[in-house]
């Protein structure tokens, strides 16, 4: 008989594996592969941006952008396989937070779990603001004698701020699913439209425009960077690690069909906008609502109507996805007790995190609210928004790309090919995060630099804070699901981890 | 992948499929082996290592045991654990088996041999002193499906594995015209080759345990392909000089032809 029909046959019982994982209380094990991708897609909101950014490309980067795009999904896959490196391996919902704590250790942790928590919140607040204007200018649409008043606007992100609440407390099964059926509806719509503006052009379109002969090296920089802020969110599938069915396959299958889907979605919109725009001879870069400009102008102006649909239902799709994993991220702290601790605990019923949802939602909502109440252009607001979120996400981004190779000696399976692509990625998304910080600060949207370094600054001060006063805080750090009896040939040895009260002291290792 | 087209064929080939359990699906895991033999090979040839060495061992302990290289090892280490055939210790550097290789079994642990050849192995051993094995070849793999409970193998993981240190395991190599291996040269392995084919067996001293070793006689379809083999194990001495123990063996194939295939 060989090792392994013994093992069959006779199974023997594992030293060292508990009768349930540290993150316990969570749906474990629960979603398959579509609502993993519908999480990852959603919170990119591809739709959405497949409009927004050609539109701010074209002012910097002008037909240099479908370049950009192309370079900056590229720039996206590097950093996707340097968190699966970690989700091949691990399953956490820290994310990126966890994985670096398991890389280059507890401080550089705190960094990465400061920028990633300030990426979701302020992109949930960006969608919030977004879902909101769409919706209450579709209502005074509706509804006779309704007029846009900001009341109204404050009203209505405020009640969709309150719908996301209730579905991501209700169940990770109800908020991915939601998620996915409305991004595959706005994904639908704006690949539709694409294609008919695509059809509509190509007669007349003078393909030379897109030529990178004409391309300049520092152009094509700036495209780049600001190419990529339209993918960050795509490795938010990482903070489902310990829900997903699978997670060693659906997750790092999850954020490559992402950066892959969007990639092939910003490419084929932005040619049709550098196309379409050189045909009627107007400049793009002075244009508000490019789609609906080139819509009319080639006789398909019904297409505008569906268009607003399609980004209302990707606002509201992308605030239900980084909510998701904004709670995720803040539960994994609750438990190690980073947070308080209370947020690392789950509903009995409906297995999500019940406190961390409650807590965050109003503190997100907030900004959006304030925003409308106060009569400011909410538009305005929303682009300082997105350049925190982006920067938050980049920061991230380059420490978990550091953390990768480290991560990998340490558990003894290094090889030269994720050294080389480490060192890369860290390299261009430093000079990246860099340049656009610097541009950015140059623009009207200034504020939003001031207000990134004001949130990383206070939340490492906090981190640190804990770090001194929380006794054995720093061992608790990089918490991740540990495989339990049933998941092992043999169950875990009589009596090990069983009967174990409350669950939270428990360390992840690390 | 490899390794979920195991999983495919081998959930096809579940008790579901009726009493006759995998019968009906044996078809397609054959057919998944004739087309990628060797990274079933190399999969099959790491779980056996995790479970030889037990629950902690670590990915390039698996790989140096092997002899095969860290990222390839690696790499299959962690689709195995994608599929979650092999499980990743809490402390992340350790591995076990996952719960699902009991999909694997009869994969595994091949069906006994019908009662007829079953009782010509026993009447083999009646007349032979010394211990006479049943192995059969399945594309590339060695399952021994008969052994002698008198004179057990000494080391069925290494025979199974390594097909240059047993006698049934360089039968295989002289069918498959092996050209290396992890452990041995090209230059020695051509000479063993070599031998095998020109005597028609296959002949092994001192490998497996100092001053003993076996002979294994093929046993063929009628096309003339290596489908299982009988072997003897005995002190170095009687190896060297079978006299008509190698005749015995030889009917003995020649029965158990008729009765395997």
């Amino acid at each position: 008989m060989t090792a392994l029909e013994r093992a069959i046959s006779d199974p023997r019982p594992i030293d060292g594996i508990g009768s349930r994982s540290p993150m316990h209380g969570l749906a474990r094990r629960s979603i398959g592969f579509a609502d993993v991708l519908g999480q990852s897609v959603s919170a990119t909101a591809p739709s959405a941006a497949a409009t927004t950014v050609p539109l701010l490309l074209s002012v910097v980067a002008g037909a240099a952008q479908v370049w950009s795009l192309a370079l900056a999904a590229v720039l996206a896959l590097l950093v996707a396989s340097a968190v699966n490196e970690f989700t091949r391996r691990m399953a956490a919902t820290g994310s990126l937070y966890t994985f670096v704590a398991k890389g280059l250790g507890t401080r550089a942790s705190f960094v990465a779990g400061v920028a990633l928590l300030t990426g979701y919140g302020f992109i949930s607040m960006f969608a919030l603001g977004g879902a909101g204007t769409y919706a209450s200018v579709l209502l005074a649409r509706v509804v006779p004698g309704v007029d846009a008043s900001p009341v109204l606007l404050a009203g209505t992100i405020a009640l969709v701020a309150a719908l996301v609440a209730l579905v991501l407390a209700r169940g990770i099964r109800v908020s991915t699913r939601v998620a996915l059926v409305v991004e595959a509806v706005s994904v639908g719509i704006i690949v539709t439209l694409v294609v008919l503006l695509l059809q509509a052009i190509a007669p007349r379109a003078d393909w030379s425009v897109l030529s990178p002969a004409a391309v300049s090296p520092p152009t094509l920089a700036v495209g780049v960077v600001l190419g990529l802020t339209a993918f960050v969110g795509f490795e938010s599938a990482a903070t489902l690690g310990v829900e997903a069915r699978t997670p060693f396959r659906t997750i790092p299958r999850a954020i490559v069909w992402t950066v892959v889907v969007s990639g092939a979605l910003y490419v084929l919109s932005s040619t049709s906008f550098v196309l379409g725009f050189d045909v009627i001879g107007e400049r793009m870069s002075e244009s508000v609502m490019p789609v609906d400009q080139l819509a009319s102008a080639f006789g398909v102006a019904w297409v505008g109507a569906l268009l607003d649909l399609s980004i209302a239902t990707s606002f509201v799709a992308c605030a239900i996805a980084s909510m998701t994993a904004l709670v995720r991220v803040l539960f994994s702290m609750g438990r190690e007790g980073l947070a308080p601790a209370v947020l690392g605990s789950t509903h009995s019923r409906f297995r999500t995190p019940f406190v961390a949802v409650v807590a965050s939602t109003p503190l997100v909502a907030v900004v959006p609210v304030g925003a409308a109440l106060l009569g400011a252009a909410l538009w305005d607001t929303m682009q300082v928004l997105i350049v925190v979120a982006a920067g938050g996400y980049i920061t991230a981004y380059v420490l978990v790309c550091a953390a990768a190779p480290v991560f990998l000696h340490r558990i003894g399976e290094l090889t030269w090919p994720p050294v080389v692509r480490s060192i890369l990625t860290v390299g261009l998304l430093l000079g990246a995060l860099l340049v656009y910080l610097g541009e950015e600060s140059q623009s009207e949207r200034s504020p939003g630099v001031w207000v990134l370094l004001a949130v990383m600054a206070a939340g490492l001060v906090w981190a640190l804070v804990r770090d001194r006063n929380v006794p054995g805080l720093r061992h608790r750090i990089g918490v991740h699901d540990e495989p339990i009896a049933s998941d092992v040939l043999g169950g875990a040895l009589r009596g090990h981890g069983t009967g174990r009260p409350g669950g939270t002291e428990r360390s992840g290792g690390g | 992948m490899t390794v979920s087209d195991v999983a495919r064929a081998t959930n096809g080939a579940g008790p579901e499929d009726g009493p006759d359990g995998g019968r009906p699906s044996r078809p397609l895991v054959d057919d998944v082996r004739a087309r990628q033999p060797k990274a079933i090979h190399s999969a099959l040839a790491v779980l056996e290592e995790v479970a030889a060495r037990g629950a902690g061992v670590t990915a390039r302990e698996i790989s140096d045991a092997l002899g095969m290289p860290r990222a390839t090892t690696y790499r299959l280490i962690n689709l195995l654990v994608q599929e979650e055939y092999l499980v990743r210790m809490p402390d992340l550097t350790g591995f076990t088996l996952g719960r699902k290789v009991v999909q694997l079994a009869h994969l595994v642990a091949p069906s006994p041999p019908p009662r007829a050849a079953r009782e010509v192995m026993e009447r083999l051993r009646s007349g032979i002193r010394g211990g006479v094995h049943l192995a059969r070849y399945d594309t590339d793999r060695i399952a021994v499906v008969d052994v002698d409970d008198d004179f057990p193998l000494s080391d069925e993981n290494r025979i199974v594995r390594d097909w240059d240190a047993s006698a049934m395991g360089r039968l295989l190599l002289a069918e498959r015209g092996v050209s290396a291996t992890s452990t041995r040269s090209g230059h020695t392995l051509g000479a063993i080759v070599e031998e095998t084919r020109r005597a028609g067996f296959a002949r092994q001293v001192d490998e497996l345990v100092p001053g003993f070793g076996c002979l294994a006689v093929p046993i063929r379809d009628e096309r003339g392909r290596l489908v299982a083999s009988v072997s003897f194990a005995a002190p170095r001495s009687r190896i060297e000089d079978p006299g008509d123990v190698l005749a015995t063996l030889e009917a003995g194939a020649d029965e158990l032809g008729r009765l395997l295939v």
